[in-house]
């Protein structure tokens, strides 16, 4: 330690260079910020490595209307169906194309579309096992006669005009197999088709999908957006309005919520750093101590730019945050070397040792995200020890420089810092202790209660008028952004189309079938079609004469000509084809393939959406693992997942960050005792923490534990102070800039729990809880525990 | 489109059972729309009895049936045959439900979930308050000498006209009421409607616009 203190004398007279130094690191890093590249994805915040999470929640991004807009329009009761269709058209034709490409409000006329004219010539490629049983079980002379009756009774009532040629073509009515394959293909749960548009089944709500350039993360295109949606909403006639619900709101609200937020919350800190500078500081270098954070926050962004690349966006919020816990050590020698008594390089190598054990504490913890499974933890823990290391050497090596020297008028003032209130009340000593136990007692029986959440939308502002659309669009259409997804990928669409078909057997085993969506009952891979044609001829070879005779039969019965079901017959005798994309395409289907049929580079992904159902999906994460190129996403799956990681990742964190610290003050104290005392403020802190947050029925998020480090980070250097203010001959001040420093983190992050956006409240709370308990354990219970030797 | 269009025009011939009154003088185009457009509005119900003769290329002989057709502002709907086959449909409002006593099947539908019945209910409705600018729009109009008192509508559009030669609506001599429609396709197939026993403003009840229970 008696470096700083040489190198204080050395530069005492040479303050040119130090000045020099600080202002090449000024330019330097004003340099890389200007070149520094932040990527904003969240990406970064889940787990790599083996995991499966950052894989899930890419392809979550995949489902349909994962990135579309949807507009839900809404008619009041009273308003005809009619009105509303043509509202939803001409809202749909005043969307800019520019940020509205491709709206869409309904698949248009089914009526003109080739889909349900030529469906049914396709039926012996589309019929399967289960389709041809139902089929020759209607093959019956009952069965026959039944259907011909039926006929009969339609072509009588005036719809019989319409039905005419398809009765010809179709007397038993076989394309109803055909039809019900259609019913799997809509991701829409409750969409009925009207006059070619998304209508709800009470007829009062309709849709228009549309996509967008603007990226879900820009928020000044999400204003563009969301303006011209309200200007497009003008045109809606009384009685109808319209929900927009994208991601775009979302960063919107959040954007601006964050900036509503950092004004208060600046604000407020500031008036509190202010009121904190006047009643310990007040001399205007002092400045220099708020300073230190700042350049270490410009050395921590320039080492970990330098070794990362680009920089997660949350990364440098945060690295930018829990930075300002280096105050710390400027504030202790400050308050050490114009407070303390002794010559200024006594006094500043006194002070090194609990400023540098206290930084190596912090730099272990910090450390020990390294080991993390998300990659943008392993980025914080780079920028933190760079920023910490910087930190400690402008304390040490440039900060006594610039923060004047003492004022002897203060001597009286000094003498009160070295006289504690134990020694005005020694009874008070006993309350103090009787009360943190009682604080440790209740917190630790509530602890256990904490638990962890993983569901990432609760780290963002969710506005209630944006969550009730949310819950309207759900209560009308269906959950149609929550299902799970089961993809087929290879770069062979036959094998991914088998296992789509394969999948779809496994889902009709339980019963799933009715609530999902999959393109594998329309089409088929090309070997599962042959061998329904040959299945269908095979059943017709053997049913083809007796069912003829049955029809003759009943058509002389009521009436019809002889050769009224030719057209029928003669259907049967023709050559069947298969289905492929391209008719899909023709039918107008081509929308729907994109949906369900993504192409990426050389590989075919089918996709199938199934009910988010846990035992569904615990049963079929077996079943679907024995096929190749498988893959089921769940979002409720992926919210336990990132819950297990985060939960395991933040146990290994609190392991490995204690066995450093612990090794680290067996190092610095060598006594069991000394280092148990230093350890009370960080383990009183973490346990109020988890404690009052489990009382207040809170749960633990990601934000959470990166401010759980803050709390260890600065709970151990307390500890380190005040034991190591214990120890010392000299007065160092440490009760002093312990409480300033608890108080400069309070106001500075403790405030954040006025914000309103969910991720900066969590971060204000935990600080609050954690250095609320940590500055008093630190100030008041370790004197009480142990005297000061003089 | 041709669904739409047959639909339309099939709708006419039920719509113009609205009774005209009487007119001593032949009358023109214009003064028969008039008529029909006042006798509507004074239209809170009416009953008929009607005769179906069907020549469909489909049947190897002219199928004969008797039916009812019942009706009653704002918008309820009874088309029912009662021989040979007892089937028909109720509609109330935009719900209903059909019937075929043959089959012994019955059930409901919505105007919205069913697209041929939705057609029906809009077209029936429509000529109920008869929007003579929609059925200018749609059909060129002749009123003929021979058969008397009759018009004669041809489709405009080419789809229509593609699938529909003509329609013929006869009204009875005393111009109260239609007495006759014949719907002719392009093929040669044809509909004959022909009503008798036309009643209005009588009260009918609720349950006329039920669907019969099935024994």
């Amino acid at each position: 330690m008696k470096l700083f203190a040489r190198c204080y004398n050395g530069f005492e007279n040479r303050r040119g260079w130090l000045v020099l130094c600080l202002l090449l690191l000024v330019v330097f890093c004003g340099w890389n910020l200007s070149q520094l590249k932040i990527e904003e994805s969240i990406v970064a915040m889940l787990p790599d490595g083996e995991s499966r999470v950052a894989d899930d929640f890419l392809l979550l991004q995949k489902a349909p209307f994962a990135r579309k807009i949807v507009i839900h329009l809404r008619a009041n009761v009273g308003v005809k169906t009619e009105q509303l269709l043509d509202a939803t058209d001409r809202l749909r034709d005043v969307l800019p194309a520019e940020l509205f490409s491709h709206p869409l409000s309904g698949p248009g006329e089914m009526q003109s579309s080739p889909l349900l004219r030529e469906l049914g010539d396709y039926l012996p490629s589309l019929a399967d096992s289960a389709d041809l049983q139902q089929i020759a079980s209607q093959l019956t002379s009952e069965g026959i006669d039944h259907s011909l009756a039926a006929d009969l009774a339609q072509l009588m009532q005036p719809q019989g005009i319409v039905l005419k040629d398809k009765i010809r073509r179709d007397p038993l009515d076989l394309q109803k197999f055909t039809l019900q394959k259609l019913r799997y293909l809509n991701p829409l749960p409750g969409v009925r088709l009207v006059q070619g548009h998304f209508l709800s089944a009470d007829g009062r709500s309709s849709l228009i999908l549309a996509d967008t350039p603007i990226l879900i993360t820009d928020a000044t295109g999400g204003r563009r957006l969301l303006d011209a949606f309200t200007q497009a909403q003008h045109e809606l006639p009384a009685g109808i309005t319209a929900d927009l619900i994208s991601g775009h709101p979302y960063t919107l609200a959040n954007t601006e919520i964050i900036q509503q937020d950092m004004k208060l919350v600046l604000l407020v800190s500031g008036v509190g750093i202010l009121l904190l500078f006047l009643l310990f500081l007040r001399r205007l270098r002092a400045l220099a101590v708020y300073l230190l954070p700042l350049f270490s926050i410009a050395v921590a962004l320039l080492v970990s730019s330098l070794w990362c690349g680009q920089l997660s966006g949350i990364t440098v919020g945060f690295g930018a945050v829990l930075l300002g816990i280096t105050i710390d050590f400027g504030l202790h020698v400050y308050f050490a070397l114009l407070h303390g008594r002794g010559k200024r390089a006594e006094l500043l190598q006194a002070v090194s040792k609990p400023v540098l054990f206290g930084g190596l504490t912090t730099l272990a913890a910090f450390a020990m995200l390294l080991l993390s499974a998300l990659p943008g933890q392993r980025q914080l823990a780079i920028f933190a020890i760079a920023g910490i290391i910087s930190a400690i050497i402008l304390a040490l090596f440039f900060l006594p420089h610039f923060i004047g020297q003492g004022n002897p008028a203060h001597e009286l003032a000094r003498r009160g810092y070295t006289r504690h209130i134990y020694d005005v009340v020694p009874k008070l000593r006993w309350t103090v202790i009787a009360i943190w136990l009682l604080v440790v007692i209740l917190s630790a029986i509530q602890a256990p209660q904490l638990k962890i959440n993983g569901e990432l939308r609760q780290l963002s502002y969710l506005p209630p008028e944006l969550a009730q659309a949310e819950q309207r669009l759900a209560e009308v259409w269906g959950n149609m952004r929550g299902r799970a997804l089961i993809f087929s990928g290879t770069s062979d669409l036959q094998t991914a189309l088998h296992s789509n078909e394969q999948i779809w057997q496994l889902l009709g085993q339980h019963q799933a079938q009715s609530e999902s969506v999959s393109l594998a009952p329309l089409l088929a891979s090309a070997q599962t079609q042959q061998e329904r044609l040959v299945a269908w001829q095979a059943l017709w070879l053997q049913q083809r004469d007796t069912t003829q005779q049955q029809v003759q039969l009943s058509a002389a019965k009521y009436g019809f000509a002889a050769d009224a079901f030719t057209p029928f017959f003669n259907r049967l005798d023709q050559s069947p084809k298969q289905i492929d994309m391209a008719l899909l395409e023709h039918w107008g289907l081509g929308g729907l393939l994109d949906n369900l049929l993504l192409k990426q580079g050389e590989e075919y992904q089918l996709l199938t959406l199934i009910p988010d159902q846990p035992e569904l999906i615990k049963s079929l994460e077996t079943e679907l693992s024995d096929l190749p190129g498988v893959t089921l996403v769940s979002q409720t799956r992926f919210g336990r997942q990132l819950s297990a990681e985060i939960s395991s990742d933040f146990n290994r964190f609190i392991l490995f960050a204690a066995l450093a610290v612990l090794a680290l003050l067996l190092l610095l104290f060598r006594r069991l005792s000394d280092v148990l005392l230093a350890l009370l403020p960080v383990l009183t802190g973490l346990l109020v923490m988890f404690g009052g947050m489990a009382w207040l029925g809170l749960e633990m998020n990601l934000f959470n534990v990166v401010a759980a480090i803050l709390i260890i980070g600065l709970g151990v250097d307390y500890g380190i102070f005040m034991v190591c203010h214990g120890q010392q001959p000299e007065s160092l001040a440490s009760s002093r800039a312990v409480l300033v420093s608890g108080l400069t983190t309070l106001v500075g992050f403790g405030a954040l729990v006025l914000a309103r956006h969910p991720a900066m409240y969590s971060i204000g709370l935990t600080v609050l809880l954690g250095i609320s308990a940590a500055v008093p354990t630190a100030v008041l219970v370790i004197p009480a525990i142990r005297v000061k030797r003089c | 489109m041709r669904i739409t269009y047959l639909i339309t025009l099939l709708s006419l011939c039920l719509q113009l059972l609205v009774p005209v009154t009487t007119q001593a003088e032949p009358l023109t185009l214009q003064q028969l729309f008039e008529e029909l457009t006042l006798s509507a509005a004074e239209t809170k119900s009416l009953a008929s009895d009607f005769v179906q003769e069907k020549n469909l290329a489909i049947f190897s002989a002219k199928l004969l049936s008797q039916g009812r057709f019942l009706y009653q502002a704002p918008d309820l709907l009874r088309w029912e045959l009662l021989e040979p086959v007892a089937s028909g449909f109720v509609l109330r409002g935009n719900k209903g439900e059909r019937w075929n006593s043959l089959s012994q099947e019955r059930d409901s539908f919505s105007v919205e979930s069913d697209p041929i019945m939705g057609l029906i209910a809009q077209q029936l409705l429509a000529w109920a308050r008869v929007d003579v600018d929609w059925l200018q729009s749609r059909y060129q109009m002749e009123l003929l000498s021979e058969p008397l008192n009759s018009l004669r509508l041809t489709p405009l559009d080419k789809g229509e006209a593609g699938f529909i030669d003509y329609l013929q609506v006869q009204f009875s001599a005393d111009h109260h009421h239609v007495a006759q429609v014949l719907m002719v396709e392009q093929g040669g197939d044809s509909t004959l409607l022909q009503f008798s026993d036309v009643q209005l403003n009588t009260e009918l009840s609720s349950a006329s616009f039920q669907a019969p229970e099935f024994r």
